[in-house]
């Protein structure tokens, strides 16, 4: 070992003796476990961005007011319509639909599975995901289909003046 | 060729946790339950040290010998 890198290499032609290609792409399970253990700080580094937003919701706790937000006028939704709005900030797309004459609900629509939007089918009286056929109740928010498995944040909505206003997010009673 | 298949093992089982606790992250995060993200993403990094121990201590048991050594001689 020592005596490895002083030796004065002998004279000779053959440049390729002291390529060895045996085993070179091996995979031993030396290698394997390191590949192991990298994977595990991978899954740590991604996680840090959910601990640190999850932090900062903490600190500003409690429940949020936003600015009221008018959504439509009474008169220009029929029951059984949606209407579609931006509640709380304008990246967040929610729906409101008229369930009957004095019942209105409001959900963010941003399916629970992998975000997108959820619409609101009349005939079937269900919210539908295009994505995956995720299906949620319009009563409540929950899902009834598909693979989203938690509820959808519902919005809080009055009726005032014969206009709908979004009020709050809703939090999770979980 | 004596084989040693504990470290494998372990750091398998390490990696299932790391899968599991992410899952929760998101979900626990999405659910607002904010405390419980903490924990979960806590638990997540901490696993990473101990991937790494259990790779240190478990590199070079077992009678294989390494690529290097083999090729020595
Ligand atoms: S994104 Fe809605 S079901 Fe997959």
């Amino acid at each position: 070992m020592s005596d490895r890198n002083n030796k004065i290499p002998y004279d000779e032609d053959n440049y390729t003796h002291n390529i060895n290609r045996n085993n070179e792409r091996m995979l031993d399970r030396r290698g394997f476990m390191k590949t192991l253990a990298g994977a595990a700080g991978v899954f740590a580094v991604s996680t840090l961005p959910w601990g640190a937003v999850a932090a900062k919701e903490l600190m500003g706790l409690g429940d949020k007011e936003y600015p009221h937000q008018k959504i439509a006028d009474v008169k220009d939704v029929k029951v059984g319509d949606s209407v579609k709005f931006h509640f709380p900030s304008e990246h967040d797309s929610a729906i409101l639909i008229r369930l009957s004459e004095n019942k209105y609900v409001a959900y963010q629509n941003a399916c629970t599975h992998l975000r997108c939007p959820v619409y609101w089918v009349k005939d079937e009286q269900e919210m539908i995901c295009p994505c995956h056929h995720g299906k949620f109740d319009a009563s409540t928010g929950a899902p009834t289909a598909g693979p989203p498995r938690r509820p959808l944040p519902g919005i809080e909505v009055e009726v005032k003046d014969e206009a709908i206003y979004a009020v709050r997010v809703k939090r999770y009673e979980a | 060729m004596k084989r040693s298949y504990v470290g494998v093992i372990l750091l398998a089982a390490i990696l299932m946790m790391n899968i599991v606790f992410t899952q929760l992250v998101v979900h626990q995060y999405y659910y607002e339950n904010y405390g419980v993200t903490l924990l979960y993403a806590g638990l997540n990094v901490l696993l990473f040290p101990v991937a790494l121990f259990i790779y240190k201590k478990e590199k070079n048991k077992g009678g294989s010998k390494g690529y290097e050594e083999r090729n020595l001689s």
